[in-house]
């Protein structure tokens, strides 16, 4: 079976909308493959040529075989993965919790380069034209060159970052764990903005439409407007926004430690509809015409019609802390924390 | 290496200590079905130091209130600071923050601070008792890199936000977290010391050994526990002791199979273990939102209730004997059965305990609490107790 469709990043693409999938319409019935892994998986999986690659917090990065589950090849690293990978050409891009980001030969499992940091990293690479960019716990933004590694500048900017940052032409935009969401211009590494929301900004931001759309543990999602970095709306939710925003058709999405997931007009922040609650969700959704599918903490992967809201399919398949499950034209891909990866039609 | 044998009698309600020294309460007869439980500790030798359970003041027991420490639904940093620093200067009775934390820890230590992240994304300790904690400990001089943050659940410690909002530079560790290097059989790698264990078989279980976390007996000098003011629907209250216990060591939950519990007298055994009692120096009790019944998730917020307050101390035993005490109150206030209950007609099933405060699957009297006092881990009689009740603002 071969798939058409690829999943590069975190959410599908680099412009973070929320994917390119198929609407399934229909909850998935059948058990193609699935493969346990030594760990738990907290990141999600990627998929490019009927390849899924999956990082592991058993220290491996994975590669399956989409349409029978085999293992291609597995990679071993230094340190525990939570880091969701990204695709760029022949490499397969992983941060690990010793701190180095490592390419890896998506055809053969091998290791083209590392490059070392400060702290853990657990936000994924994001690639722009010839960089790659990512943050570590140890409060370090890094930028390198894609095809060698080779550093090309760095900031300390004295807080955690596990948010993922988002990449346009002339800027990159990224939170950090003491409140502070910072637009860095791309080319140095320099201030050009920081918003200051009052508590720690972990998800990852997605930009539409001049906003800069994001949540905070302070219980608000923010929509800045990216060149002022100036509040355009904001709304309150019940608790802490782990969860990054997939953005589809004007509507914004993501899910709340309060259970909730919303639906947000892009414009102005209005409440379109939000779903009966769970217990938590701090994964982020993924959004195609038509269709919402998130993972709870919990266990549940539930998926809505994004005009309405109406629940389409709920199955019971392993919580996600961070995870999104990839859905294809042929398949739906889910890696959970259990350490379990399912390939279900 | 210390090995010791703790046979427990539930009939009789007493523990032994091997075959010769005797820890018998002098109680009632329990009317538990339980049997006798057997735990045998591995675990090194070691001669406790001053700051060891219950720590440089037995007995006393700092209860700070603050009267509007949650605003607008968010836990206030700043009303956290003014009670953390109150309470530890009441404790100590010394003025500066800095020197209040000096007679626990030094800058060269590496400490390990345990919290409860069991009820997302209810009743956990908070992420700002934490930071303050840890600006404390950083006032102390004791710097991020040598600060590690544990549980047993990673996932839960993920889904609370821990790993993300402290400094940069702390470590957050769950100790269920593994990983191998190909070729490699380190087991130290994993998150269990193989050298220090009880063992034990509650229900006859295939495995019948609890390991203690590496973190506790290799890497950390001193432990700072952050426990929360919860019931528990095994072992009547979720504080000090089990955060410690059950946080520190694996294989846990199978202690208690509904309705009958072992975590008296495993929970104390378990606390007396060498390198968790000599290590655990001070206890601060999150108790801002604190729950009545069915923790510890806590999911129903009908039995979640402002508390407002910091149980703050050395003596582990004194600080859950003053929980139990506000506990049973809420709880004698809303009209529920008191965690002593042993009225079958009680008994319900898991999910009954989100639906009323009536009823709980366990038998699950908090009698570990007066275990541990047995084993000199602290003070159970109130009267002993010097509890001082401060209103800071």
């Amino acid at each position: 079976m071969a798939s058409d469709t690829n999943w590069i990043t975190l959410l599908a693409s680099n412009d973070r909308r929320g994917g390119v999938a198929a609407p399934a319409r229909k909850p998935p019935a059948e058990l193609i493959w699935k493969a346990t892994l030594g760990d738990a998986v907290r990141s999600s999986p990627v998929l490019r040529d009927g390849v899924l690659y999956v990082a592991c917090r058993d220290g491996r990065l994975y590669a399956f075989d989409v349409s029978n589950g085999r293992e291609r090849w597995r990679y071993q690293a230094q340190a525990a993965l939570h880091s969701t990978p990204s695709l760029s050409g022949n490499l397969v891009l992983v941060g690990a919790d010793d701190g180095t980001v490592s390419a890896v030969d998506r055809a053969s499992g091998l290791r083209r380069w590392q490059v070392e940091g400060a702290g853990e990293v657990w936000s994924s690479p994001t690639v722009y034209e010839d960089d790659v960019y990512f943050g570590s716990t140890g409060g370090e933004v890094t930028a390198v060159d894609r095809a060698s590694g080779q550093r090309r500048w760095r900031r300390q900017m004295d807080a955690r970052i596990s948010s993922t940052a988002y990449v346009t032409e002339r800027r990159l935009f990224f939170g950090c764990g003491d409140g502070r969401l910072v637009a860095l211009d791309r080319s140095t590494g320099k201030d050009v903005w920081v918003h200051r929301a009052a508590d720690g900004i972990v998800a990852s931001p997605a930009v539409d439409g001049g906003l800069v759309l994001v949540g905070s543990e302070d219980y608000f999602f923010y929509a800045v407007d990216m060149e002022s970095g100036k509040v355009r709306w904001k709304i309150e939710t019940g608790l802490g926004v782990t969860s990054s925003a997939a953005v589809s058709g004007g509507k914004v999405f993501f899910g709340g430690r309060d259970g909730y997931l919303y639906a947000l007009a892009q414009s102005d922040g209005r409440e379109l509809w939000k779903s009966r609650p769970l217990r938590a969700i701090t994964a982020p959704p993924l959004a195609a015409d038509g269709f919402v599918c998130v993972q709870s903490f919990y266990g549940t992967t539930q998926a809505f019609e994004t005009d309405t809201g109406k629940e389409l399919w709920r199955a019971n398949l392993g919580g996600s802390v961070s995870s999104t499950p990839i859905v294809s034209t042929e398949a739906v891909y889910l890696a959970t924390y259990p350490g379990v990866v399912y390939a279900l039609r | 290496m210390d090995r010791r044998t703790f046979v427990y009698n539930a009939a009789l309600g007493t523990l032994h200590l091997g075959l010769g020294g005797s820890l018998a309460r002098a109680q009632e007869p329990s009317p538990s079905a339980l049997g006798s439980l057997k735990i045998g500790v591995h675990a090194p030798e070691f001669t406790p130091s001053p700051l060891a359970m219950p720590g440089l003041f037995p007995g006393r027991v700092i209860d700070v209130s603050h009267p509007q420490p949650i605003r607008d639904r968010r836990i206030d940093q700043a009303a956290v600071r003014t009670m953390l620093t109150q309470g530890m200067a009441a404790l100590t009775g010394d003025k500066k923050p800095a020197d209040a934390w000096a007679r626990f820890v030094s800058a060269a230590d590496i400490v390990a601070i345990k919290v409860n992240p069991s009820s997302a994304p209810a009743t956990v300790t908070s992420i700002a008792l934490l930071r303050e904690v840890i600006a404390a400990l950083n006032g102390a001089g004791v710097p991020n890199r040598n600060l590690i943050v544990y549980d047993r659940n990673s996932n839960q410690l993920e889904v609370n936000g821990y790993h993300t909002q402290v400094p940069a530079g702390v470590r957050v560790v769950g100790l269920d977290q593994r990983w191998s290097v190909k070729g490699s059989s380190d087991v130290n790698r994993s998150g269990y010391d193989p050298e220090v264990y009880c063992e034990m078989d509650c229900f006859g279980e295939r495995e019948t050994r609890s390991y203690l976390a590496s973190i506790v007996t290799r890497e950390a000098t001193k432990i700072i526990n952050l426990p929360c003011l919860k019931e528990h629907n095994a072992s009547g209250v979720t504080g000090c002791l089990k955060n410690l216990a059950y946080g520190s060591f694996n294989n846990v939950a199978r202690t208690h199979v509904d309705p009958k519990t072992y975590t008296d007298p495993v929970i104390p055994v378990m606390c007396s273990v060498g390198p968790l009692r000599s290590k655990s120096v001070l206890h601060i009790m999150d108790g801002i939102r604190a729950v009545y019944h069915g923790g510890p998730f806590g999911w129903n917020p009908e039995f979640v209730w402002e508390a407002k307050t910091l149980l703050i101390g050395t003596d582990p035993v004194a600080i859950d004997r003053v929980e139990l005490e506000i506990v049973e109150q809420k709880r004698r206030e809303v009209g529920a059965p008191s965690l002593f209950d042993r009225n079958p007609a009680n008994l319900g099933r898991s999910s009954d305990i989100e639906r009323t405060a009536q009823k709980n699957p366990f038998y699950r009297e908090p009698n570990h609490i007066r275990t541990a006092s047995e084993l000199g881990l602290g003070t159970w009689e109130l009267a002993k107790i010097d509890r001082r009740k401060i209103v800071v603002s």
